[in-house]
């Protein structure tokens, strides 16, 4: 009896730990639903009327293409650079290894405000702030840890011989990169691109220190509208569609890729 | 010599972390010693602990380090609470469901701040779902925005998976029959979690706490957005000084400080786990 109570007991606590995690994000779906201008629970009326304000409003366009533009770059450059290294580190085990890996995974377990408060001031100095270049930069450091995790875990799995196979049957190393490593590792190279985008596309408080007006990233201004004016039904079926498409993401890449191994 | 090619792989990526994020650290510690000329941004020549002493004689700033340190180890302290069953429960008793559960479990992890909290403010407002709840249960309404209470429901939401996800990696690495051995040599279902699964869980338990305190200690959006504005921790503070009053010096000497804070915490969670660890391998 009593082990049937715990069991019951257990359940129930990880349903309730579920449902707070997920509470927010359903939430702000089915808001984005409603029709009122402020969400009331129960809900009044179903329409699609933010989403059609979301659709024309050129300001919300600009900020979704600006992270849109800051989320390709820094996480084509974090993973490019990322894998590189992390094919070194696993490959050649190089004298300092545990360092060098340490260095490359700081953005992890350094606290970001900080950095950025750091950041924006030598931005400030050199007139990087308020520039794309600067934006990118900062934003491939803060995604690069996840790129070479991801991708560290992905050539431990590649067997070294096959590289070697192919070098023995005369391939030339660009060869043996592109028609060995890089199919090999594509499932990896995929998982840290998104998780690249990802965390670019989401961050706001190094972007609300560096970004500058001109190129203001969607969450630094959806924050700056949430703390003037308080919630904007538009900027909510915007957030609904994000995290809907976060939500899809996590579901694939879990079940295909194993995403909660390799982060 | 010439350097080997694989060296210069390692390059890019290492010369951006250095450059990039490690190197303002270094820029930082030098700010937070400078000061500014009055109604300019310029810094002033020479070196000062003004802004530390500052720091330490205003019972503002000092209050708001530690009320964000008492918010970072209630959250931990929270997080570890729930987390311990939602992990056992995912590695031993979710079957199929294991792959879906783990996936949810990344969603606030991959979903940002802001976007949750805003789903928060339709929960937690006077007229979100949990006061429609209670109205249409004639319950009396709750004030949860503007609250700690609402802050750390909040931080907790967002810092939970940072918790449950290495406890999963580290309860999956031990062996399946733990629970019916320590039971057939007679422990009960509490003995068997304090004195086998606790301890061998210990670098799960360590990295999870790791991760949650440094991430709430340093949260911006979620005190701001459900303390709406009321309630000041570092991360609103340091935001404040550095982007709207542009007092650079001061809001470095505030992250130098809030840095050593939770430099402090890490190493003390690091080394207490080492010293429980050393004493349950004594008894």
């Amino acid at each position: 009896m009593i082990p049937r109570l715990w069991r019951w007991l257990h359940t129930v606590w990880t349903g309730l730990a579920y449902v707070v995690v997920l509470a927010p994000i359903i939430v702000l779906i089915l808001a984005s639903f409603d029709d009122s201008n402020f969400f009331r629970f129960p809900p009044q009326r179903l329409s699609f009327r933010w989403f059609e304000a979301a659709a024309i409003s050129r300001e919300y366009q600009s900020a979704l293409g600006i992270s849109s533009l800051v989320a390709l770059l820094s996480a084509a450059i974090a993973v490019v650079t990322g894998s590189l290294a992390a094919y070194v580190l696993v490959r050649h085990r190089p004298r300092g290894a545990r360092i060098i890996e340490a260095i490359l995974l700081a953005p992890l377990v350094l606290p970001l405000i900080v950095w950025a408060i750091a950041l924006m001031q030598i931005y400030s100095a050199l007139s990087l702030s308020g520039t794309l270049t600067g934006l990118v930069l900062a934003h491939t450091v803060i995604t690069l840890p996840y790129a070479v995790r991801i991708m560290h875990a992905t050539f431990e799995r590649i067997d070294p011989q096959l590289e070697a196979a192919a070098v023995s049957l005369g391939a030339r190393p660009f060869d043996v990169a592109r028609r060995v490593v890089i199919p090999l590792a594509l499932p990896g190279l995929l998982t840290s691109a998104a998780f690249s985008l990802l965390v670019s596309f989401n961050d706001v408080i190094v972007s609300a220190l560096i970004a500058g007006g001109r190129w203001m990233t969607f969450p630094v201004r959806l924050y700056s509208q949430l703390r003037g004016q308080g919630v904007d039904p538009t900027t909510l079926a915007i957030g609904a569609g994000i995290i809907a498409i976060i939500l899809l993401a996590a579901v694939v890449g879990e079940l295909t890729m194993k995403w909660s191994r390799q982060v | 010599m010439p350097m080997p090619p694989s060296i210069l792989l390692l390059l890019p990526a290492l010369a951006l972390s250095a450059v990039v994020f490690l190197a303002p650290f270094l820029w930082l510690a030098s700010t937070s010693f400078r000061t500014q000329a009055e109604g300019s941004l310029l810094l002033a020549d020479g070196f000062s602990i003004h802004n530390y002493a500052r720091l330490l004689a205003d019972p503002f700033f000092l209050e708001v380090l530690l009320r964000t340190l008492a918010y970072s180890i209630v959250t931990t302290a929270i997080s570890l609470v729930v987390a311990l069953p939602v992990a056992r429960f995912i590695v031993t008793r979710a079957g199929r469901l294991k792959g879906i559960l783990l996936a949810l479990m990344l969603v606030p992890l991959v979903s940002g701040a802001l976007l949750p909290s805003l789903g928060m403010l339709h929960l937690m407002g006077p007229l979100g779902v949990v006061n429609g709840a209670a109205r249409l249960l004639g319950l009396p309404t709750v004030k949860l925005l503007g609250t700690p209470a609402g802050i750390l429901i909040g931080l907790v939401q967002s810092f939970l998976p940072l918790m449950v996800l290495p406890l999963v990696n580290t309860l999956a690495r031990l062996p399946g029959d733990l629970e019916q051995a320590a039971a057939s040599l007679g422990a009960s279902a509490a003995a068997t979690w304090r004195r086998v699964i606790l301890p061998l869980a210990t670098p799960g338990i360590v990295a999870g706490s790791v991760l949650v305190f440094c991430a709430t200690f340093t949260s911006f959006v979620t005190p701001q957005v459900l303390g709406q504005g009321h309630i000041a921790t570092f991360g609103t503070v340091a935001y404040q000084q550095a982007g709207q009053v542009l007092d650079w010096p001061f809001a470095s000497a505030l992250a130098m400080v809030a840095l050593a804070m939770i430099g402090l915490l890490q190493a003390a969670i690091v080394i207490g786990s080492r010293l429980s660890r050393r004493q349950e391998a004594r008894q």
